[in-house]
């Protein structure tokens, strides 16, 4: 890209709350009526919407266009995007493509998911045959076998992880949206202290499921223009892998698609890691921000651990990370989770952080994790750097 | 875990993704069969309907030795539903000597003795009168 002719000039977010007894319809109108009221401009305007999968609202194969109905949009070009939690950055990517093929001219991007209080669609294929009986689930006990083979190849210090703990907990503090469940001070102590769930993941290493929802309002830079928007941010630079070493029957399950879709993302923005201002990573498990810091190339394989000990990734740090509490401490919206970091990025660009505004933030790497396979690490990893 | 309504250990599926029939009447004669790709002479797991090497239906199935290495594990303490009664158990990757990883349970080991490159060979756990799970254990 390393192209500004698409810009984001608007975000909204819910309040991530567990077991709200809400729709992932009621939540994405909240959004919705936000990113109306925050730009100022007509519905009419909205003549695209791109929608992330949900847990909720998966047995509904219609999804898009109910949620269209709902919101009484007229979309010249709908898009539902089935990457989990790397669906809504590459929604923007997608939106993006189609804006500049003329498709149309203002997205809506939105996710929404109820995960906490409908009960979630299964998935199937091979899952239910050869994964279920031996009792490994979700992502808790892939992300126990991945944390085993990452200490046995690289070693990890449980203190990495602790500051990684801690540094999010203090930043959700600051975050008025973030579940309330979660809004109490943790310390390094009581992420060691935290029970196993699948050795050697503690409950500490994991998310809670929540409800919520968020999104952005995408369109080229020059219909901002015409539109008279102040703010925008700009995405610079976007790599995506899915399936990645799928055609492999063994792999190094500690390798990911970070290793491609990171670089990728940075030589199209013209950047190197150093220039990363604000990192606001996808956050299912605490291993995976080491992993990423990683791949992507902020230190070297295994130097993970050591990065995190002498990195500030506080929001006054060198490297602020995930300043709203990522999905860690704030909550994880179902599968909208992968927008609670992007509206993150996109609220500090916009310097509307509040207490919590990292000072002189020019740009920020947002990413994005999906789905679970069978014995590898994850399905999509995607990676999507905005400037001011 | 509450005593309030157990949900039974979930049985394989077999036939529903693909048809997957042989490799279950094989496990109920304790051999364990995976697909064999005749185009780059590699195995695969889990069964598919194409090769990943080739995307060519070119595969039959083939015994395997049974024997491996472990590659990683997990001890599971939280269980999901249905898995209660076995808590704590391992859930392990398998190196197979015919190059592929398999997901399975290791049985008759101490979580905290396990080591990367064990060797391991198979064993069997009988599910049902239809079902058969391949499971490993130190060699």
């Amino acid at each position: 890209m390393t192209r500004r002719d698409i810009a984001i000039v608007g975000y909204g977010e819910t309040k991530v709350e567990l077991r709200s007894g809400r729709s992932s319809y009621d939540l994405a109108c909240e959004v919705f009526e936000q990113i109306l009221n925050s730009t100022g401009i007509a519905k009419s305007e909205i003549d695209g919407i791109c929608v992330s999968e949900t847990m909720s609202e998966t047995s509904n194969p219609f999804w898009p266009v109910y949620m269209a109905e709902m919101m009484g949009l007229v979309p010249a070009w709908t898009q539902v995007n089935g990457l989990g939690g790397a669906s809504t950055i590459a929604g923007i990517s997608r939106a993006a493509s189609a804006i500049r093929d003329g498709q149309c001219t203002t997205v809506l991007v939105l996710a929404s998911d109820a995960q906490s209080s409908y009960p979630p669609t299964e998935q199937g294929a091979q899952r239910w045959e050869f994964q279920y009986p031996t009792g490994l689930r979700g992502p808790v006990g892939v992300f126990g076998l991945l944390s085993q083979r990452y200490r046995m190849q690289y070693g990890l210090k449980d203190e990495a992880l602790a500051k990684l703990a801690v540094t999010q907990r203090n930043h959700a503090l600051m975050n008025p949206n973030a579940c309330s469940k979660l809004k109490t001070p943790i310390t390094e102590q009581d992420y060691l202290n935290s029970k196993y769930v699948s050795e050697p993941l503690r409950m500490l290493d994991s998310v809670m499921i929540c409800d919520g929802a968020n999104g952005v309002l995408v369109t080229s830079a020059e219909n901002a223009k015409r539109l008279g928007l102040k703010k925008a941010v700009y995405p610079t630079g976007y790599g995506e892998i899915t399936n990645f070493n799928g055609d492999k029957a063994i792999s190094d399950i500690t390798e990911t698609g970070f290793s491609v879709a990171g670089p990728k993302a940075l030589k199209q923005a013209g950047l190197t890691p150093k220039d990363i201002k604000l990192f606001t990573p996808y956050d299912d498990f605490l291993i995976a921000i080491l992993i990423q810091l990683e791949q992507i190339g902020f230190c070297g394989r295994g130097e993970g651990s050591d990065f995190i000990l002498k990195t500030d990734m506080t929001y006054k740090g060198t490297l602020p990370l995930n300043t709203s509490g990522g999905q860690i401490s704030a909550g994880q919206p179902g599968l909208a989770g992968g927008g609670l970091n992007l509206v993150e990025a996109v609220r500090q660009l916009f310097a509307e952080a509040g207490e919590r505004q990292v000072e002189n933030v020019t740009n920020a790497m947002v990413t994005g994790i999906g789905v679970i396979p069978y014995a590898r690490n994850w399905g999509v990893s995607n990676v999507m750097i905005l400037e001011k | 875990m509450s005593e309030a309504k157990k949900t039974p250990r979930p049985l394989p599926r077999p036939d529903i993704y693909m048809k997957t029939r042989p490799f279950w009447e094989a496990a109920k004669q304790h051999k364990l069969i995976l697909q064999f790709c005749k185009d780059t002479n590699q195995y695969q797991w889990f069964p598919r309907p194409v090769s990943i090497y080739s995307g060519k239906r070119n595969l039959e199935w083939r015994e395997a030795s049974g024997k491996g290495t472990l590659y990683s594990w997990t001890n599971t303490l939280v269980p999901w539903p249905g898995h209660e009664d076995r808590v704590p158990y391992i859930c392990a990757l398998v190196d197979l000597e015919e190059g592929v990883r398999i997901l399975v349970n290791l049985i008759n080991s101490d979580a905290s003795k396990l080591r990367d490159g064990l060797p391991v060979k198979l064993s069997w756990e009988k599910l049902s009168e239809e079902f058969n799970v391949p499971v490993f254990e130190p060699a």
